[in-house]
């Protein structure tokens, strides 16, 4: 038979092909765009030209550049921690349980100054005033009273610092929470210190039994801030931007404590750097209510909520953050602990600053249910969001969220499975593994951001929009520890330098990087939200060595930029 | 099959119908097993090298000399006691430049003295020019060029004497 007894056409064929080609064009076209394009994911910091022998050069965020400058300051007009919170901004929004409006807050944190000054006989400049007290507008109120009148606030990182701090920085008004007062009572009366003390309390006292102790006057909160109000205030003189205005007391790896002074510019530096977390083209706004995890005794923590203060949004903390818990209370992790922001009165929220233990409990939940409900469809779902994520896009509105995972949401988080639209993770190493099933299950950007104690806002910040994924890469440095091999097989990439740090390593191998292996080394940090710990030393003659902070981590820097970073003395 | 299609051209085009609704209805998960190092073969990618990056030396006149582009090599350039990476400006100081004489020198003194002499050049093997018999203008002069090579250049190191190191 000839060949063309074999290409005979008829009306099938037609059909056929109009078929073929209508599924070619939807196979080859319709396939999802990268939220962000690639090519930009391949650089993603800025190095510096020259690096010092067994260091690694300096490296910055992209988009700041090694010639830039760091942004200081959300805007020109937030030079003091006071000015974060806008006077011209009058919609009401909650903190915690209390409906305010930024008017409002200063005016109650000059009431409660003005009290302060006559009932406490707080004297500028001369005092410490340490905060012994669990997230809240109080915390928020004294912040503010006490930066507006030059006087230093001391916080922990947590209880156990107590005696240290009372030992070495004794402070010389106290506000703590009424169920701590006893004990409180207790470790100065212990501690035999001829200081004469004096004690705010917020909440009920009637309460608790305490044995009075002399030389120790107990004032109780409300007092103060009534008669503050009706007191004339008076004019105080505004604070440099480079004065301390709080010293955060934390521990460090090696079971000492450390205390780091941040400065207004520092804060308001970190608020800067935090609103950067965000992309731009979702940034964050009045509508948005933020839930924190990480307690405002911490400066990144405090960063946070500054963050949430400045932009008028909502804000609540959750249990794991209180320094001050009840006796016997069991610290909750997880989805229980997340939960208990809902106890709070803010609206549903919108950005979620968590820890990993969070994040992975709220996902795993979160696939339990939708495998539950049905498996078939579930296994549908995850291989289409799966190739989505391959190809760099994911969606809240595709038809298998509408299918599988609305539902799922929907039964763990509640009204949040409609508003959550960002989720931050700092605080703990976050393993690579966890974090494609985060992005399945949750379906919004999922930011891996790396916090250091001494910085007031992130230290590294993933690209908001970044969904690569990498397989667990073999370490090939033999030199390496189990610690750092560990972290740097398997542990998710930090992403860049935030957009106002800058950052280094030390004890490079300068062999190694020379052939082109990735630099690992101790890190440094220099950058206007890093504030200085009480423990620095002398600060080095020339303007290109002063300022680098010794973090205490190793980190190591792949070829697009971006960092991994092995926290001391945590596996 | 019982649905007789008779001919080849529309067999062919059932397979191709069938192979297309098995890749929308089932996408591929598939990860490729090593990185790869171009943006356009997949989405996570990870570029080859690092960004280039110079390592700060501390180099003598004979260890500079070698630096004069010749062969391919870096050229570099010193202006009292900075050491300049000047291989971005070839045309000038590379083998044929008109600058040539620069490259692998200290060149302070002909900076100063605005002239590219040999006579502005000292030996090797002699120690490091003093520069002790310049005007201040002159002196002016080459703090200039310093300026100007920072700017456009990089300073990649420094120069000592020949027994310092």
């Amino acid at each position: 038979m000839a060949l063309s007894d074999y290409l005979v056409t008829d009306d099938l064929t037609i059909i056929l092909a109009l078929v073929a080609a209508g599924l070619f064009l939807l196979h080859n076209l319709y396939k999802p765009q990268a939220l962000v394009h690639p090519i930009l994911l391949g650089r993603q910091s800025d190095v510096a030209r020259v690096r010092n022998p067994s260091e690694s050069a300096v490296y910055r965020n992209y988009g700041t550049g090694m010639l830039g400058r760091f942004p200081l300051r959300p805007t020109k007009d937030q030079q003091v921690l006071l000015d974060l919170v806008k006077p011209d901004a009058d919609a009401p929004r909650t903190l915690w349980s209390t409906k305010i409006t930024n008017p409002q807050l200063r005016e109650r944190a000059a009431n409660f100054g003005a009290g302060l000054v006559r009932v406490a006989g707080l004297v500028p400049q001369e005092f410490n005033v340490l905060l012994l007290l669990n997230d809240g507008i109080e915390f928020i109120i004294s912040d503010l009273a006490l930066a507006s009148h030059s006087v230093p606030s001391f916080t922990l990182s947590s209880l156990s610092l107590l005696s240290s701090v009372l030992e070495s920085h004794p402070p010389s008004l106290i506000i703590t929470e009424a169920e701590f007062l006893p004990h409180l009572l207790e470790l100065i009366y212990d501690s035999n210190e001829s200081e004469h003390h004096s004690i705010v309390v917020v909440g009920d006292v009637s309460a608790s039994q305490y044995r009075q102790v002399q030389n120790v006057k107990i004032v109780h909160w409300d007092d103060i801030e009534r008669q503050g109000a009706s007191l004339d205030k008076p004019i105080l003189s505004t604070p440099e931007p480079s004065d301390v205005f709080t010293v955060a007391f934390y521990e460090t790896p090696s079971g000492g404590y450390d205390g780091v002074q941040l400065t207004h510019e520092n804060i308001t530096a970190g608020v800067a750097a935090t609103r950067a977390l965000v992309p731009p083209s979702s940034a964050l706004s009045p509508l948005d209510t933020i839930v924190s995890t990480h307690s405002l005794s911490t400066p990144y923590g405090r960063a946070i909520a500054y963050t949430a203060l400045f932009e008028g949004t909502g804000f609540a903390t959750v249990d794991s953050t209180k320094l001050i818990k009840p006796e016997g209370a069991a610290s909750l992790t997880g989805l229980k602990d997340l939960r208990t922001s809902g106890s709070y009165h803010i609206s549903s929220p919108t950005i979620l600053f968590v820890h990993p233990h969070h994040l992975s409990s709220l996902t795993d939940t979160v696939l339990e249910e939708a495998r539950k409900s049905s498996w078939l469809l579930y296994n549908f779902a995850w291989r289409h969001k799966l190739a989505g994520i391959l190809e760099g896009y994911i969606t809240k509105q595709s038809l298998w969220d509408r299918l599988v995972f609305d539902g799922a949401r929907v039964k763990v988080m509640g009204k949040g499975a409609g508003t959550v639209r960002a989720v931050m993770v700092s605080g703990a190493p976050l393993e690579a593994q966890a974090l494609t099933p985060s992005r399945i299950a949750l379906s919004v950007p999922v930011i891996n951001v790396h916090s250091h104690p001494l910085a007031a806002g992130p230290i590294f910040a993933s690209h908001a929009l970044d969904l690569q994924t990498f397989p667990p890469a073999a370490s090939s440095s033999p030199s390496a520890s189990a610690a750092d091999a560990y972290a740097f097989t398997y542990l998710a990439p930090v992403g860049p330098p935030s957009v106002n740090v800058e950052v280094k390593l030390t004890g490079v191998d300068d062999a190694a990087v020379e052939g082109g292996a990735d630099p690992v080394g101790a890190l440094h940090v220099r950058g206007p939200s890093v504030g200085r710990p009480l423990s620095a030393e002398e600060e080095a003659a020339e303007e290109d060595q002063r300022g680098w902070r010794i973090t205490g981590e190793r980190a190591k820097v792949a070829p697009n930029g971006t960092f991994k970073v092995s926290v001391a003395g945590k596996a | 099959m019982a649905f007789d299609l008779g001919t080849p051209v529309n067999t062919a085009l059932l397979l191709y119908i069938l192979y297309s609704i098995q890749r929308i209805i089932f996408p591929s998960n598939s990860v490729p097993q090593s990185v790869p190092n171009e943006f356009k073969n997949g989405y996570t990618w990870m570029p080859k090298s690092h960004p280039p990056t110079l390592l700060y030396q501390t180099y003598t006149p004979k260890t500079l000399e070698p630096f004069n582009g010749k062969e391919g090599k870096r050229i570099l350039l010193a202006i009292k006691g900075v050491v300049y990476d000047v291989t971005a400006g070839r045309n000038f100081y590379g083998p044929e430049g008109m600058y040539a004489n620069f490259a692998g020198r200290d060149a302070s003194r002909g900076m100063a003295k605005q002239s590219f002499d040999e006579e502005m050049l000292t030996p090797i093997d002699q120690p490091l020019d003093k520069l002790e018999d310049l005007t201040a203008e002159e002196i002016e002069n080459m703090k200039g060029w310093m300026e100007h090579f920072s700017s456009k250049y990089i300073v990649c190191g420094k120069l000592v004497e020949n027994d310092a190191v």
